[in-house]
């Protein structure tokens, strides 16, 4: 997975994840790397810096064990090591794999395989980091590189001889990711029918469109029926579209003597009660002592920034990964 | 003129250009005029009867024109593309010696153009063929494009009257329509942005603003910018010549949904001008409130809506029609109090799936925020509460 010569210099340099090195050397003043274990590093390419060896180039099967690998031994395998450390070796070592795909102009199956792969990577990722400091997980990073990825992915579907069993999932999850974008949304639908009226794309459709015609109550309830990586996608969409519901009803229900029960917003929202008020109240919208909210138009209020954690909502998510092992997760055999 | 020789043509060339005259020029380097059917000029190696007769970088322009008239001749757009390209780069080379003056933008607009309807055909030859990536031809096309734009855009010492700056919008037209066509609508920003800080942005020539706005106005549209998108699309539908019956189709297609969203319903007999009876039902349905009738027309119309790229805000017609449906029921009653449940039927009967009382005050909600509907939801009452005057205000006043 990684070509002798650069383990020799990672080695020498000490240069060396901890992820790579002999067991039990760790802590030596210069671990020893293995070959087992080792894989290769993404390098910026840059001016004056030689052209990749040829035979530096990992072939598609060993790129395609190499994401095994990681999948297998780093993301699925339960290590001391905190979760941030594991995203930022894999997402590396997987740009480095993206890197030797593309100078071969890699197409096919191995191809599909790989980035299925590196999607479903990309897509856990950006839930299960969801609010570490900016200096350890940056979302944006993480969103530019899955939309390539993605993108590539459906530029395989489309030229590639086929057939990817795994399409309307992926399809599904680009639509689920990029709820609202115009874009997303076109090229679902230009997909032929038959991709189009599969379970997983019509659901992603129909949040869709309950996202479109501005009924948030029913893009909730339909997000109940996700599955776990579905909801993971589109997990950065729910702080929006519960600001939404209590933007309409701050206006809707507006009225000085009115009351909204608690509970049946909580059900609303997907939400815990003790959380929904909390909810509410980040808005600015009142909840009195007898468990009622009280609407009012010119009380709600964004929150300020960083105020609002995601974390803490993250339950319609959360509940759907019970008895779901990482490992199964990305390899997609859930 | 259709069956001079080589020498006489290449005479020609050499005196248009020493006397500046750009559109005769134009003319004898474009493929629209007849010089190009012309047997005696399609040559396979035309380099040194060019270099006897025409200065550098000319000779090779005209040399590499000859060979792209030969390779059409042969139904080769792969080579045609190939020598337009030189075309391009040699004329470039020339324009960008060309100090205070810009009587070449003619044969700018030629080449450049003849370059895209090239970069077309040989994409779909190759596609034909199974080979090549979609889209890679006319990315390449873009470039050289590009590289125009660039020396029109940066002419910031000539007079108005000699800039190449006269050159960005027939540029940034045809950029947009392969930008459009490859699906890569961001690339158009940068465009945009140069034109609108460009003080000639009001006088160039009426044909040229109607394409530019009406592709900006589709970018706007796109981005849901719905009121700048009307007033683009109106201009170009206002402004395109009359006889121009296709290109004033094309605008509609995209103007009269906006239009709809707005509140302005399209008579039937613009519909039936212009052939667009697509949108009856559509229309209909809106304005009747009928959701039922809304989801029939836009699934049979379907591939129609989807291929214009118009589905999507097509769906977001169905918030009017909640609006004019729900104002139906508000008339039946005539009451200020309104029980929910009275909405949920209405609902019910145009086959709205699994909906309930929920749904319907998020629905009612919505239509508050947004303006549609003046009243409040009482949640105790289980009542929408509407305002003593004017609870439905007309569209147009609206957002």
């Amino acid at each position: 997975m990684c070509p002798a010569q650069e383990l020799r210099e990672r080695e020498s340099q000490n240069r060396l994840h901890h992820f790579e090195v002999v067991p039990g050397t760790e802590a030596f003043r210069k671990p020893s790397g293995d070959p087992l274990r080792a894989v290769k590093e993404y390098s910026r390419p840059a001016a004056g810096k030689d052209a990749a060896k040829p035979s530096d180039l990992r072939p598609p099967d060993v790129l395609l064990r190499t994401v095994c690998y990681l999948i297998d031994e780093i993301v699925g395998s339960p290590s001391p090591h905190p979760w941030t450390e594991v995203y930022s070796f894999v997402f590396d070592r997987l740009r480095s794999v993206k890197q030797d795909m593309i100078i071969q102009r890699l197409s096919g199956k191995d191809c599909v395989a790989i980035l299925e792969r590196t999607v479903r990577f990309h897509i856990y990722a950006s839930y299960r980091l969801c609010g570490e400091p900016l200096r350890i997980y940056d979302p944006r990073i993480n969103d530019t590189h899955l939309q390539e990825y993605l993108s590539w992915l459906f530029d395989c579907y489309k030229t590639g001889a086929g057939p990817y069993p795994n399409q309307e999932e992926f399809q599904a999850l680009g639509l689920l990711y990029n709820l609202g974008l115009s874009a997303a949304t076109q090229h679902v639908l230009e997909l032929p029918v038959r991709l189009r009226q599969t379970p997983s794309v019509k659901l992603a459709l129909a949040i869709s469109q309950a996202f479109l015609a501005g009924n948030p109550v029913r893009l909730l309830r339909l997000a109940q029926k996700l599955d776990f990586l579905q909801a993971c996608a589109l997990h950065r969409h729910l702080v929006t579209c519960r600001r939404h519901l209590l933007l309409i009803y701050s206006h809707g229900f507006s009225s000085r003597n009115c009351r909204f029960p608690l509970d049946r917003l909580a059900r609303l929202s997907s939400l815990e009660a003790p959380l929904a008020a909390g909810l509410c109240r980040a808005y600015g919208v009142e909840v009195n002592q007898h468990n009622q909210v009280v609407f009012s138009k010119s009380a709600f209020a964004e929150p300020a920034q960083g105020r609002l954690e995601c974390k803490l909502y993250h339950g319609i998510v959360s509940e759907k990964e019970r008895g779901l092992a990482v490992k199964s997760i990305i390899h997609g055999c859930s | 003129m259709a069956h001079i020789t080589i020498n006489q043509y290449l005479q020609q060339i050499n005196e248009a250009i020493e006397n500046h005259e750009g559109s005769f020029c134009a003319e004898l380097l474009s493929f629209k005029h007849p010089h190009v059917a012309n047997p005696r000029l399609q040559l396979a190696s035309p380099e040194e009867k060019c270099q006897q007769i025409l200065e550098p970088p000319y000779d090779e322009m005209v040399a590499a024109h000859l060979r792209c008239t030969y390779a059409v001749a042969n139904h080769d757009f792969v080579e045609a593309y190939k020598f337009q390209t030189l075309v391009v780069q040699s004329f470039l080379r020339a324009f960008q010696s060309h100090k205070e003056e810009n009587w070449a933008l003619h044969i700018m607009f030629a080449v450049t153009l003849d370059l895209r309807i090239f970069a077309n055909n040989a994409e779909q030859q190759l596609q034909k063929k199974g080979k090549g990536q979609p889209g890679e031809m006319l990315e390449k096309a873009a470039e050289q494009l590009m590289s125009c734009f660039r020396v029109c855009a940066s002419d910031n010492r000539a007079g108005v009257d000699d800039s190449k700056k006269w050159g960005m919008m027939f540029l940034s037209n045809q950029l947009f329509k392969i930008y459009f066509k490859i699906n890569k609508l961001h690339l158009c920003k940068p465009l945009i942005r140069a034109i609108d800080s460009s003080n000639l942005k009001n006088d160039y020539s009426p044909a040229q603003k109607v394409t530019y706005k009406y592709y900006v106005g589709r970018k706007a549209m796109f981005d849901s910018d719905f009121k700048t998108a009307e007033e683009l699309l109106s201009y170009a539908f206002d402004h395109c010549h009359r006889s121009c019956q296709k290109n004033k189709r094309m605008i509609l297609i995209y103007l009269l949904p906006v239009k709809m969203l707005l509140g302005h319903m399209p008579t039937h007999l613009l519909l039936r001008k212009y052939d667009l009876t697509q949108f009856a039902d559509v229309t209909k349905a809106v304005s009747e409130g009928n959701l039922l009738l809304l989801n029939e027309a836009l699934s049979k119309h379907e591939t129609f809506f989807i291929r214009c790229g118009i589905f999507l805000i097509l769906e977001k017609l169905k918030i009017i029609t909640y609006r004019n449906l729900f104002k139906k029921v508000y008339l039946l009653l005539k009451t200020h109090q309104l029980p929910l449940d009275a909405f949920l039927v209405a609902l019910r009967m145009m086959q709205v799936e699994d909906v309930d009382i929920d749904e319907v005050q998020c629905l009612l909600a919505n239509l508050i925020y947004m303006g549609h509907i003046k009243g409040y939801i009482s949640h105790q009452h289980q009542k929408l509460v509407v305002s003593k005057q004017n609870p439905f205000p007309p569209l147009s006043s609206v957002s």
